[in-house]
């Protein structure tokens, strides 16, 4: 029988705090985590603001040994791993098996290390490429970190995709749990700030000045942020087995690509909407039964307006609360969805949704039910989280209060 | 398990484009493959080492030069890789669709580190120059799965599109999330598989870290996959089918190492994928094995072959005649076990593929009943 998939921890590296209680308190005070950009020097460019997470520091939660092999964006991981087991309480001994697996999103994994190994060949020529920084390289080592640093045993997966990576490792770890492959995963993702990104960004003319006003009539685009958000995810046998106390659970995902622009999404939200569609039946819902949807938001021009056209299609008109959290953490990238994912279970479990800030003037072309500024109290047993990501990569899970889904059996498989 | 036919190849390698030139390749040893030589950098700095390029690859000839123009080459060897396999599988004829269409066929696919080349280019340029002259039309290359997002514009395929990392492991990888994928009714057939470019930078590492005997070399396999039973009734050519599959990891006994293949995950991961197959060790006919000259390699995937199948079974080295692909390999040893199966040379294969720091995966490709 295809089991239920339990969140029963969370972790969180932002730039607005560490843990999920700092994290999700800040996003209900409508903070900003945007400030002047301190990783490189960036007086020369057009843009110097970014959500960086100052307050991580590695050495805080790292091994020494981890601290020589993982780059930034593997230490965050390791970081939100750790704090993710602890929240679910979870016994070393239910990680040190065949059946548990890591399977994490990123878009450009340990960008710092590699950042490192063409410095040194640029500038200082072949010789000076470090060997020990080679074998550091590797996307496929962000799981592999936290693998070890948890004893787990069973798969080991990278998965990235673009901005909406976080979505898809969420989505296929939850696959894993229901075909019987694994009964604990750690999922989730994580993406560092870094200049090259950021200069591309700069470049396609998609960062805006100072704030992320996502559906704002003067949106003026996003602000880029770093991070990673770990959720253990269980079986229900499991969670039952050890009397572990789930937060929520993760209902359907729906996933599709645009196959249209390689920046810019398909201008019906074609991918958006099939995403959002199989999300909402895979869960064994229909569109009505949605309470509130987690924008991807990210205040470009384009995406909040294909957004808005999706939310219309796929709702039939009826106004969903919808709020983007990037507003306050900026967009973390890879790591976007899976942050996001652990703001989406905070509003499960508080009936809270968090607001988007800078939310100052309506855009008519985004006419939505945006939650301005201020946290909102509503129903809130069924949330989905949009990511919709360049390229076209669209993917979108649902989260549900425990107990208001139908047992997997009873949901739709295909549509 | 439940079996996934094999109904075409798209294959690039430096044996030649496409599945005749592929065959022959390996049918003649004579043909050399490895040079000292490379058309897209200066091979001077790394005396003696040999590379597998796909010589005179030329996408456009291929599948036209519009839209090309900013893409690397990871990308154009998937594209070309795409287009043939997707013809090869009879799901296009001449761009067109002749069976499923772009809601039904999604893309999974592996490479190992994303696209050096166009890190390195964009680097340079900030480096050197100045960050804000990097060209905008060329960032997306930096990102490890746009490679494959052109894979799904370009072909209009609109299922879904995952790339999969997880080192040299990562074609197999792919082949096992393609079948969650594809059981879950999320696309009727996926292109699967893996690519890889020669780079400078690829080069140097390995030249840096002393790995560069096994030869690198560049291509990309996608191999069309879909559910058994619908590529029957679609009166599709079965070529082979995967049955089984497995994946494992081991941390190192000591904590220091990094670089730590292990012959333990190994073995573990191969006996779950002969498990998977409901097969035994002693029904595999032939080990497409990872093997390439690399003894801190080599040395752990012998150990777990000789554990798992005690020498009885016949080891191959499909690495002696295509390189060292990474994050291609796998998919380059199911095409390379297709085209044993089709000359009568085996009927059952395993693929093992050993990662570099713990990580290990196997698959079971069988020859298909006709």
């Amino acid at each position: 029988m295809t089991p239920r998939v339990y969140i029963t921890g969370m972790g969180v590296v932002s730039a607005l705090g560490l843990g999920r209680r700092d994290f999700w308190a800040s996003l209900l005070a409508g903070r900003s985590g945007a400030s002047p950009v301190e990783s490189f020097d960036a007086s020369a460019l057009d843009r110097a603001v970014a959500a960086e997470a100052k307050a991580f520091r590695a050495r805080d939660h790292l091994t020494a040994r981890e601290l020589r092999d993982a780059g930034r964006c593997s230490a965050m991981a390791i970081a939100a791993a750790r704090m993710a087991v602890a929240d679910a309480r979870l016994p070393h001994e239910a990680l040190r098996t065949e059946r548990a697996s890591v399977v994490l999103g990123t878009t450009m994994g340990e960008c710092d290390v590699l950042s490192r190994l063409d410095d040194a060949w640029i500038r200082r020529g072949r010789d000076a490429v470090d060997r020990a920084d080679v074998a550091r390289y590797s996307p496929s080592l962000l799981p592999i970190h936290v693998a070890r640093a948890l004893g787990s045993k069973g798969m080991v997966l990278t998965l990235p995709a673009a901005c909406a990576a976080g979505n898809y490792a969420i989505g296929f770890a939850c696959d894993l749990i229901r075909a019987g492959r694994a009964d604990v995963v750690v999922t989730g993702a994580s993406e560092m700030l870094q200049e090259l990104q950021y200069c591309g960004f700069l470049r396609l003319g998609a960062l805006a000045p100072e704030r992320c006003q996502p559906f704002d009539l003067n949106r003026q685009g996003l602000v880029v942020g770093e991070g990673a958000g770990v959720m253990v995810l269980e079986s229900e046998a499991h969670c039952l087995r050890r009397g572990a106390t789930p937060l929520a659970e993760v209902g359907g995902w729906g996933i599709a690509c645009d196959a249209y622009h390689i920046t810019r999404p398909h201008p019906e939200a074609m991918g958006s909407v099939k995403a959002m569609r199989d999300a909402i039946a895979r869960s064994g819902l229909g569109p009505a039964e949605v309470d509130f949807v987690n924008a991807h938001g990210t205040g470009t021009r384009a995406n909040d307006a294909v957004e808005t056209r999706a939310m219309r299609d796929v709702f039939e008109g009826r106004r969903v609360p919808i709020s983007s959290v990037k507003s306050m953490i900026g967009h973390c990238m890879g790591a976007a969805s899976a942050i996001e994912a652990v703001s989406c279970v905070e509003t499960v479990l508080s009936g809270l949704y968090p607001p988007t800030i800078g939310y100052d003037t309506p855009d008519p072309e985004c006419d939505l039910d945006v939650v301005a500024n201020a946290p909102r109290a509503g129903a809130a047993d069924v949330v989905l989280n949009n990511s919709l990501a360049f390229g076209g990569y669209d993917a979108v899970v649902c989260f549900a209060k425990v107990g208001r889904l139908a047992p997997p059996a009873d949901r739709a498989v295909t549509q | 398990m439940k079996p996934l036919a094999v109904t075409g190849l798209g294959v690039v390698s430096p044996l030649g484009i496409g599945w005749s030139a592929f065959v022959e390749g390996l049918e003649d040893p004579s043909r050399e493959v490895f040079s000292t030589e490379s058309s897209l950098f200066d091979m001077g700095p790394y005396e003696g080492a040999r590379v597998g390029e796909v010589r005179g690859f030329d996408a456009a000839k291929i599948i036209g030069d519009k839209g090309l123009r900013n893409n690397d080459r990871l990308t154009k060897l998937y594209l070309v890789a795409a287009r043939l396999g997707l013809e090869h599988a009879g799901l296009k004829a001449k761009g067109a669709w002749t069976a499923y269409g772009p809601d039904d066929v999604g893309v999974v696919a592996a490479n190992a580190f994303g696209s050096l080349e166009a890190i390195h280019e964009l680097n340079t340029v900030a480096r050197l120059e100045d960050p804000r002259y990097i060209n905008p039309a060329r960032f997306p290359n930096t990102v490890i799965n746009s490679s494959l997002g052109y894979v799904s514009i370009w072909e209009d395929l609109r299922a879904l599109n995952a790339t999969v990392v997880s080192g040299p492991a990562g074609s197999v990888e792919s082949v096992g999330c393609a079948e969650m994928y594809l059981s879950n009714g999320r696309a009727k057939a996926a292109l699967v598989g893996g690519g890889e470019a020669l780079s400078e930078s690829l080069v140097l590492a390995l030249h840096r870290v002393g790995m560069l005997a096994v030869r690198p070399a560049e291509g990309a396999v996608l191999a069309v996959l879909e559910p058994e039973p619908a590529a029957r009734a679609r009166g599709a050519t079965v070529y082979a089918t995967v049955t089984g599959y497995g994946t494992a990891f081991e941390g190192p006994d000591d904590d220091d190492r990094l670089f730590a293949p292990s012959q333990k995950a190994l073995e573990r991961a191969m006996r779950a994928a002969l498990a998977d197959a409901s097969l035994a060790p002693s029904d595999v006919d032939v080990v497409a094995s990872g093997l390439a000259g690399y003894a801190p390699l080599d040395g752990p995937e012998s150990a777990a072959l000789a554990a798992v199948f005690g020498g009885a079974t016949r080891v191959a080295s499909p690495k002696e005649r295509l390189g060292e692909t990474f994050g291609a390999s796998g998919a380059m040893a199911l095409a390379w076990c297709v085209a044993q199966m089709r000359a009568g040379g085996a009927a059952t294969a395993i693929i093992p593929s050993l990662g570099f720091y713990g990580n290990a995966s196997a698959m079971i490709v069988r020859r298909a009943e006709q």
